[in-house]
C-alpha cells in the first residue's frame, strides 16, 4: 500500500456516505482507483475481534460491475466466466471475484475484496454493443457495497430484515433480493475463512440511510465499523 | 415482616425476592414491596386494596384475576395511562396514581354517580345521539370531560422502540403444563421451538394453583416440566397479541415487537376463571379464587383474613385449602351444586372442618362505607336457575373468592379462523374446529385434569413435529377423561331487585342492562355488545362474555351454541403506539452532492425520498435568493443539481419500438446523437410522467423520467414487456448516474474549460443534441437542453464521481459568477419559458390536449399506451385547456397554485403554476381555463384568497424569449 | 402476514410485492368498438373465486402471475408470466393493412 497520505476525497471516486467513515474515526487508503475506509482505530488486532463477532465495512469504492440481458450467459462465458443455472446463488470467478446471479438475465460481478482482480474493468472494456442482448450495469455507481461480518450479524439482520439470514436456513454463497429497513438491497453470503460474512448491496443515494440503521442495529451487540485491512485478514 | 403487614413467609418458587425491597408511590403515598412485585401485589401485601375508580358510577375496585384480565387495576403512570397494576413490575421511585376520579382515589366527589345509575339507562350514549333533538349536545362535553380513562403526557420521553424477525419451526403460545409438555416433546423430535409465556415466570397455572390435598403437586410437576425444556427459546414476559396469516404472530415482549414465522403453532392460551353475578359482586375484597391463589403462590401475600368462597368446582376447594395455610380463616363454602363431588381435596377441606354450605350462593355483599371493601356476604339456599329462597345467613368477611366457572382464552385461535362453540355438557365454550397449523391443547381445548393436560400438551408438541415433516416417535396417548366436567356451574348470576349486580365491571353493566337492551329490540349478541357497550371495554369481554351470551340466550328462548359470540380481533391485549411504530425506518436519498449544497447553505426540499436544495440561503432571504439565482441563470450562468431525476436504460433491437410504444412521441426514426421529448400517458390517455429520450446508438437509448415517477415507470415498462415480449432490456439506473445542469449564457466556455475531447461549437453540439465525452477526467453524458430556456447542458456522470464533477465546474466557473440554483429558481425560469410540471400543472385527469401538448403525440403510429383512450376522449370534445396567462399590473396579488378561474358562478379550472417573474417584470402562470377561453388575449376571472376576482389575460406560451434563441445558442 | 411464492425469488413476505390486478387480454385498440375498449380500461370482473392475477416482487421489480381464490385468499399458484404470453405481441392499423 502506499504511504502517501491519504483522504477519502483523494480520488475522483468516493465513497458514497464518506462523511459517515470520517466522523467514525476511518483512516483511508488507495485500493484500486480509489480510497477505502482502511482502519478506523490504532488497534488493529481489535477491530479484527470485532470484525469475528460483528462489523461494517464499507467497499463501496472497490471494483464491480453487472451484466444484464438474456444472452449474459453466452457472453459471460466468451469471458470465460462461467456461472451456474440457479438463480440467487454466488459463484467464485477470476482471482477472487464473485458472480452472484440475480436472475436467470442478470448477473451482479464483485471484485476481489483486495481490489486486486482485473477481472470487472476487463469485462467493461470487453463489452461491445455486438454482445446482443447483454448489456452491462453500473454497479459500482448504482449501488453501495457493504460487508457485514462476525457470529452476531444474521442476529443483528433479523431485526431489520423480513428473510432468515441464520447460517442453517441461508447457505454460503445464497443470495437473498429483498427489502432491508424498507430500502431494496441485496445480500449475499460469502463466508471469509470460518467467520460468516454478509456482502449487501443497495440503492447507493441510500447509502448513508442505510449505514445509519445497521450501524443502530448493531449497538445491541456492540457492533461497528470495521475497515479493510480487518476484513482481509479474516479471510486467512 | 418485610415487605408489607400482609405478606406471607418466604416459600419456594415465588416470584418475589425477599432479599430487595423497592419502594414507590401510589396516589400520593409511598409504598414498600420486593423485587418481583406487581403493583398491585406490593399494594395489597400493604392491605391497600382500591386500584381504581369505576368508569361510570365511579365505584372503588380492586383485585379481580391478578392476571391482567380486567380493567379494574388500570393505573396512570407520569408517561403512560392505562397501565394494568396487577401485571406491571413496580420499580423504585414509581409514581403510580389512580384513575377515574375527583379528588383521591380514596375519596371520590364523583362517586355520586352511583346514585344516578337508573338516570344512565343502558343504550344512554345511542339514545342520546338522536332523541330528544339537541340531547346529544348537551351531554357530549359532560360525558367526554368524565369518559375516557387515563391522561396522555405530551411531553412523555420518547422511548427506543424496534422490531426483530425471528423464525421457528414450532410457536408454543402459553406457558403452563401444556405448553411447556408441547414444547419439550416438539423439540425433542428435533423441531427449533419458540415458547412464549406473558408471566414473567414459566408454569401458568402451576406457578399459582392447588392440584392435591397437600399442595405439593403442582411445584414438582413444573420443576420436571421445566427440567424437560432443554433445547427451547423461552420468551418470558411476551405477549402474543394476535395470530396473522401463515402462523405470523406478533409478540411483545419490553420495547420490542417480535415478528415471529412458525411453521406450526401450539396454542396452550389457558382458560380464564370467571365471575359470580350477585349484588356488589364488584366490590374490593371479591376476586377470582385464582387471583388469591396468584396472591399467595406468587407474591407471598396474604389476600384477606376472613374469607368465603363461593364455588362450583374442585378448584373453589383448593383455594380454600391454600387460603388456610395462608392463615386467612375460610368462614364458608357456598356451593353452588346441591350434590358437591368427593375427592381427596374436598375431603381435605372437610377434614379441616371448613363449613361447606350446598345449594347456596353469595347473594348479598355487605360494604364499607362508601363501598370501599367487602365487610360481610350473606348467602341464599338456591331454589331455581338464578333464583334463591328467602332464608338468609350472613358471614362477616374481608375477601369472596369466587370459583364457578371458566372461559377458554381462544382468541388466538379465533383470530386464525379456528370456532368456538358451547358444549352443554361441561357448561363451557369449546374448541369447535382448530384450522391447519394450528394444534391446541390445554384447558384452552377442555382440559383442567393435570395429567390429562400435560399428557395433550405431549401430544401436541408431537403433532406439531409431524405436521411439519419430523419424525416424532410414537403417539402420545391422551386419557379420555379430561376433567372439563363439574368445573363451570350453568348460571351463576343472581339478579338483585337493587341491582349492583354486575356483569361487566369495565363499563359498570349490570343484568338489567343486558335484559333491556334485548327488550328493546337489540337481540342479536353483536347488537347486544354494541347498543349495551358490553365487552367494549378494556378488558374486552374476558369476564363478561359468558354471562352476556346466557343472558342473551335466556331472553332470547335459543341455545347457547346458537347465540355464538361476538367477533374477536386483534390486538388480544392493549398494545402502545411506540411498539406498532417500532424504528421510523425512513429511508432519505442523498446525490452526491448533497453536502455541498448543505456546506453552501442550501434549505434542502424532499422530493419523493431525495432531499433537494430549494435555494442557497436563510429562510428570510427565501424571495431575494430565488430571484438572484434565477437573474444569474439568466445572465451568467448557474448549475444545479439534476441527479434525482430518473435514468433508464432501454437497450435492445426493440428499444426504439419499445419506446415507440411506452410514450406518445414517435421514436423510430429519432437520429442516434439526439434527445427528443417523451410524453407517457396512462391506460386512460391521462399524462402521467415526461422526460428525455437519449438515442446514443441504434439500440440503445437514456431514458430520463420525473423524480417521483421512475420508479413506477421502470415497473410497468416491465410489465409492458412482460406481455409484448420485444427484444428489449430496462435497467433502473437512477442511483448510477450524478447530474448537473449548468445554464447561462457562459455555461459553454465555463464547461469548455473542462471538456477538451468534445467538440462544443453551436454548429458541431447543436440544441437537442447528445455526446459523450470527458469532463474534468470524468466520463460524462452530455445533454443540450432548454427546460430553464438558457444556453446549457446537462452532465450526467458516474455517481461516485458527482461531488468531484460538481467541485470542477464551481472552480472552472468562478471567473464567470457561477452560483449554483435551487429548485425554486428553477420552476421560475421554466415558468416564463412555459414549460409545465407533471402532477402540478396536470393533475389526474388531464389527458395531452388539455395541456396544449397534443404535438407530442406520434400520430402514425399503431398504438400507444393511452392512445385509444385519447381518441375517443378528443372525439368527445375537452372541457379545459392549460394556458399562460399573464398579469400586468404589479399591484394585483400573484394568485396560489389551485385558485380557482371562474366564470361567474361557474368554475371553469384553476391557477397550477404562477410566480412573479424578475426577468418579466410581471406575473405569468399557467391555468386551466374553458376552451373558449384559451384564445391569447382573452381575459378570464381568477378567484383569489378571501373571494377577491382578479382578470388574468392568456398569452401566447412562452413568456420569454418567444422564439427560443437563447436555448439554441 | 402472508406468504407469497415468488418464482424468482421463493416465499417471501407478502409485502414484499405489489398486486398488479388481473390478468386482462387487450382487446385489439385499432378495431375494437368505444364500448369494448371502456370495457377493457375501466370494468374489472372481480371474480368470487379463482382468478389470475399480476405481481410484481418490488425489490427485484420481477412481474409473474398468480392464481389467487379471492373468496379464501389461498394462493394456488405462481409462475412466470411467460407462461401465458409467449409470443411476441404486435400492432397494427386496419389502414395499413388495406395499404398491403
Amino acid at each position: 500500500m502506499s504511504d502517501a497520505v491519504q483522504t477519502a476525497t483523494s480520488a475522483l471516486r468516493r465513497s458514497f456516505h464518506y462523511r459517515d467513515l470520517e466522523a467514525a474515526g476511518a483512516r483511508f487508503q488507495p485500493v484500486a482507483d480509489a480510497a477505502v475506509a482502511w482502519v478506523y482505530g490504532d488497534d488493529a488486532g481489535n477491530e479484527q475481534t470485532r470484525a469475528r463477532t460483528l462489523g461494517i465495512a464499507d467497499l463501496s469504492p472497490l471494483p464491480r460491475t453487472g451484466f444484464k440481458g438474456r444472452d449474459i450467459g453466452p457472453w459471460l462465458a466468451k469471458q470465460s466466466v462461467t456461472v451456474g443455472e440457479a438463480s440467487n446463488r454466488a459463484y467464485p470467478c477470476g482471482k477472487g471475484s464473485l458472480a452472484a446471479k440475480l436472475a436467470p438475465t442478470e448477473v451482479l460481478l464483485l471484485g476481489a475484496l483486495d481490489g486486486s482482480d482485473p477481472l470487472p474493468g476487463a469485462l467493461n472494456d470487453a463489452w461491445t454493443d455486438d454482445a446482443g442482448l447483454c448489456f452491462p450495469v453500473p454497479r459500482r455507481d448504482a449501488s453501495f457495497w457493504f460487508t457485514i461480518t462476525g457470529k452476531m450479524a444474521s442476529s443483528m439482520f433479523a431485526k431489520i430484515c423480513g428473510v432468515d439470514l441464520r447460517e442453517k436456513s441461508f447457505d454460503n454463497h445464497a443470495i437473498a433480493q429483498t427489502s432491508v429497513a424498507r430500502s431494496n438491497t441485496i445480500i449475499i453470503r460469502d463466508d471469509l475463512g470460518a467467520v460468516p460474512a454478509f456482502h449487501m448491496l443497495g440503492d447507493s443515494a441510500s447509502a448513508g440511510y442505510m449505514w445509519m440503521c445497521l450501524n443502530d442495529a448493531m449497538d445491541e451487540f456492540d457492533g461497528g465499523p470495521v475497515g479493510l485491512e480487518a476484513i482481509l485478514a479474516l479471510r486467512k | 415482616m418485610s415487605g408489607g403487614a400482609n405478606r406471607l413467609p418466604e416459600r419456594a418458587g415465588e416470584w418475589v425476592d425477599r432479599a430487595r425491597s423497592v419502594s414507590f408511590t401510589f396516589d400520593g403515598k409511598s409504598c414498600q414491596g420486593l423485587e418481583g412485585d406487581t403493583i398491585a401485589s406490593a399494594l395489597a401485601a400493604n392491605d391497600r386494596w382500591i386500584l381504581s375508580r369505576s368508569f361510570k358510577y365511579r365505584r372503588p375496585r380492586g383485585i379481580l384475576t391478578m392476571a391482567g384480565q380486567d380493567a379494574n387495576t388500570l393505573v396512570q403512570l407520569p408517561d403512560e395511562p392505562n397501565v394494568l397494576a396487577d401485571t406491571r413490575a413496580i420499580s423504585d421511585g414509581l409514581v403510580v396514581e389512580g384513575q377515574n376520579f375527583d379528588g383521591s382515589l380514596e375519596n371520590d366527589r364523583g362517586a355520586y354517580m352511583g346514585l344516578f345509575s337508573k338516570f344512565l339507562p343502558v343504550g344512554f350514549y345511542y339514545k342520546t345521539f338522536f332523541r330528544p333533538r339537541g340531547a346529544w349536545k348537551f351531554w357530549e362535553p359532560i360525558v367526554r370531560a368524565r369518559a375516557g380513562l387515563g391522561k396522555i403526557n405530551e411531553k412523555a420521553h420518547h422511548g427506543y422502540y424496534d422490531k426483530a424477525y425471528g423464525w421457528y419451526d414450532v410457536a408454543v403460545i402459553g406457558g403452563g403444563p401444556a405448553g411447556m409438555a408441547a414444547a419439550a416433546s416438539a423439540a425433542k423430535a428435533g423441531a427449533e421451538v419458540l415458547l412464549v409465556e406473558e408471566n414473567p415466570h414459566l408454569g401458568g397455572s402451576l406457578a399459582y394453583a392447588r392440584f392435591d390435598a397437600d399442595g405439593m403437586e403442582s411445584s414438582k410437576q413444573l420443576e420436571a416440566l421445566k427440567a424437560d425444556l432443554g433445547g427451547v427459546e423461552i420468551m418470558t414476559g411476551a405477549i402474543c397479541n394476535g395470530w396473522f396469516e401463515d402462523n405470523w404472530l406478533p409478540v411483545i415482549k419490553g420495547n420490542r415487537l417480535y415478528k415471529i414465522r412458525a411453521k406450526h403453532v401450539v396454542l396452550a392460551t389457558g382458560s380464564i376463571e370467571q365471575p359470580m353475578v350477585f349484588h356488589n359482586n364488584d366490590l374490593p375484597g371479591i376476586m377470582q379464587a385464582s387471583a388469591a391463589q396468584r396472591l399467595i403462590r406468587q407474591y407471598g401475600v396474604r389476600p384477606g383474613k376472613r374469607a368465603v368462597v363461593a364455588t362450583a368446582n374442585a378448584d373453589g376447594y383448593a383455594a380454600a385449602l391454600d387460603l388456610r395455610q395462608a392463615g386467612c380463616e375460610v368462614a364458608a363454602i357456598l356451593d353452588l351444586r346441591a350434590e358437591p363431588t368427593n375427592g381427596a381435596i374436598v375431603n381435605a377441606v372437610r377434614d379441616h372442618g371448613i363449613p361447606v354450605h350446598a345449594g347456596s350462593t353469595a347473594y348479598e355483599a355487605v360494604a364499607a362505607k362508601g363501598n370501599r371493601h367487602i365487610t360481610a356476604v350473606t348467602s341464599a339456599k338456591i331454589t331455581g336457575r338464578g333464583e334463591c329462597g328467602s332464608g338468609r345467613d350472613r358471614f362477616d368477611c374481608d375477601l369472596l373468592c369466587m370459583a364457578t366457572g371458566y372461559t377458554p382464552t381462544h382468541h388466538l385461535l379465533s383470530h386464525a379462523g379456528g370456532e368456538v362453540g358451547y358444549d352443554g355438557a361441561s357448561e363451557m365454550f369449546c374448541v369447535r374446529s382448530v384450522p391447519d397449523g394450528i394444534t391446541v391443547a390445554g384447558s384452552l381445548n377442555g382440559s383442567y385434569d393435570l395429567g390429562a393436560t400435560i399428557a395433550e400438551g405431549h401430544y401436541a408438541g408431537w403433532s406439531a413435529a409431524k405436521a411439519i415433516g419430523l419424525k416424532a416417535g410414537r403417539q402420545p396417548r391422551v386419557p379420555n377423561d379430561r376433567g372439563s366436567l363439574n368445573r363451570s356451574h350453568p348460571w351463576p348470576i343472581f339478579p338483585h331487585p337493587k341491582g349492583k349486580d354486575f356483569i361487566d365491571y369495565d363499563e359498570d353493566l349490570q343484568v338489567r342492562d343486558i335484559q333491556n337492551a334485548i327488550r328493546e329490540g337489540y337481540e342479536h349478541i353483536e347488537l347486544v355488545k354494541r347498543y349495551s357497550t358490553v365487552g367494549m371495554g378494556p378488558s374486552q369481554g374476558r369476564h363478561s362474555a359468558l354471562t352476556s351470551v346466557r343472558l342473551t340466550a335466556d331472553e332470547t328462548g335459543q341455545d347457547i351454541e346458537v347465540v355464538g359470540r361476538t367477533t374477536s380481533r386483534p390486538p388480544f391485549t392493549a398494545e402502545t403506539f411506540g411498539v406498532l411504530a417500532g424504528r421510523a425506518f425512513e429511508p432519505v436519498r442523498h446525490t452526491a452532492m448533497h453536502h455541498r449544497h448543505l456546506e453552501l447553505g442550501a434549505q434542502m426540499m424532499p422530493a419523493g425520498l431525495w432531499l433537494r436544495p430549494a435555494y442557497y440561503g436563510t429562510q428570510d432571504q427565501k424571495t431575494a435568493c430565488v430571484e438572484a439565482e434565477a437573474l444569474n441563470v439568466r445572465n451568467n450562468v448557474g448549475l444545479i443539481d439534476v441527479s434525482t431525476l430518473g435514468g433508464l436504460e432501454v437497450r435492445g433491437p426493440d428499444a426504439a419500438e419499445f419506446l415507440n410504444r411506452m410514450y406518445t412521441f414517435a421514436y423510430l426514426k429519432q437520429p442516434v446523437g439526439r434527445s427528443r421529448y417523451l410524453l407517457l400517458t396512462d391506460e386512460t390517455g391521462v399524462i402521467a410522467d415526461d422526460g428525455v429520450a437519449c438515442r446514443f446508438g441504434k439500440n440503445h437509448f437514456y431514458v430520463t423520467a420525473t423524480t417521483g415517477g421512475v420508479d413506477n415507470v421502470y415497473r410497468s415498462m416491465l410489465w409492458r414487456n412482460a406481455q409484448w415480449r420485444l427484444d428489449v432490456d430496462v435497467t433502473n439506473v437512477t442511483a448510477a448516474y450524478a447530474g448537473v445542469n449548468i445554464a447561462g449564457p457562459k455555461s459553454r466556455d465555463v464547461l469548455a474549460k473542462l471538456c477538451t475531447d468534445v467538440d462544443l461549437s453551436p454548429e458541431a453540439f447543436p440544441y437537442m443534441e447528445i455526446r459523450t465525452g470527458t469532463v474534468a477526467g470524468i466520463p460524462a453524458r452530455l445533454m443540450r437542453v432548454g427546460f430553464v430556456g438558457e444556453l446549457g447542458y446537462e452532465i450526467h456522470i458516474p455517481s461516485g464521481q458527482g461531488e468531484a464533477l460538481w467541485d470542477a465546474l464551481m472552480d472552472a466557473g468562478r471567473d464567470d459568477a457561477i452560483r449554483p440554483f435551487g429548485v425554486e429558481a428553477q420552476r421560475m425560469l421554466r415558468l416564463e419559458k412555459g414549460h409545465i410540471i407533471i402532477s402540478q400543472d396536470t393533475d389526474g385527469l388531464t389527458i395531452p390536449h388539455e395541456a396544449d401538448m397534443a404535438w407530442a403525440i406520434g400520430r402514425k403510429k399503431p398504438y400507444f399506451v393511452g392512445g385509444r383512450s385519447i381518441d375517443i376522449q378528443v372525439a368527445r370534445g375537452i372541457e379545459r385547456k392549460l394556458v399562460g396567462f399573464e398579469i400586468a399590473d404589479p399591484a394585483v396579488p400573484v394568485p396560489e397554485e389551485c385558485h380557482l378561474t371562474v366564470r361567474g358562478e361557474e368554475i371553469v379550472g384553476r391557477v397550477t403554476s404562477a410566480v412573479r417573474s424578475p426577468s418579466l417584470g410581471k406575473t405569468v402562470g399557467l391555468a386551466y381555463v374553458a376552451p373558449d377561453q384559451s384564445e391569447p388575449g382573452t381575459e378570464f376571472d381568477i378567484k383569489i384568497d378571501g373571494g377577491r376576482i382578479i382578470k388574468g389575460q392568456v398569452v401566447k406560451l412562452p413568456f420569454f424569449d418567444a422564439d427560443n434563441a437563447r436555448q439554441e445558442l | 402476514m402472508k406468504i407469497m411464492n415468488c418464482p424468482l425469488n421463493g416465499p417471501r413476505n407478502i409485502s414484499e410485492f405489489v398486486c398488479g390486478g388481473e390478468v386482462t387480454v387487450e382487446p385489439d385498440p385499432n378495431r375494437c368498438s368505444n364500448e369494448e375498449w371502456a370495457d377493457y380500461v375501466f370494468l374489472h370482473d372481480n371474480d368470487a373465486g379463482v382468478v389470475c392475477e399480476w405481481w410484481c416482487h418490488a425489490p427485484t421489480a420481477f412481474w409473474f402471475i398468480a392464481e389467487r381464490n379471492t373468496l379464501t385468499d389461498e394462493i394456488l399458484r405462481t409462475f412466470a408470466s411467460s407462461e401465458l404470453f409467449s409470443e411476441r405481441q404486435d400492432y397494427s392499423r386496419p389502414e395499413q393493412e388495406a395499404g398491403q
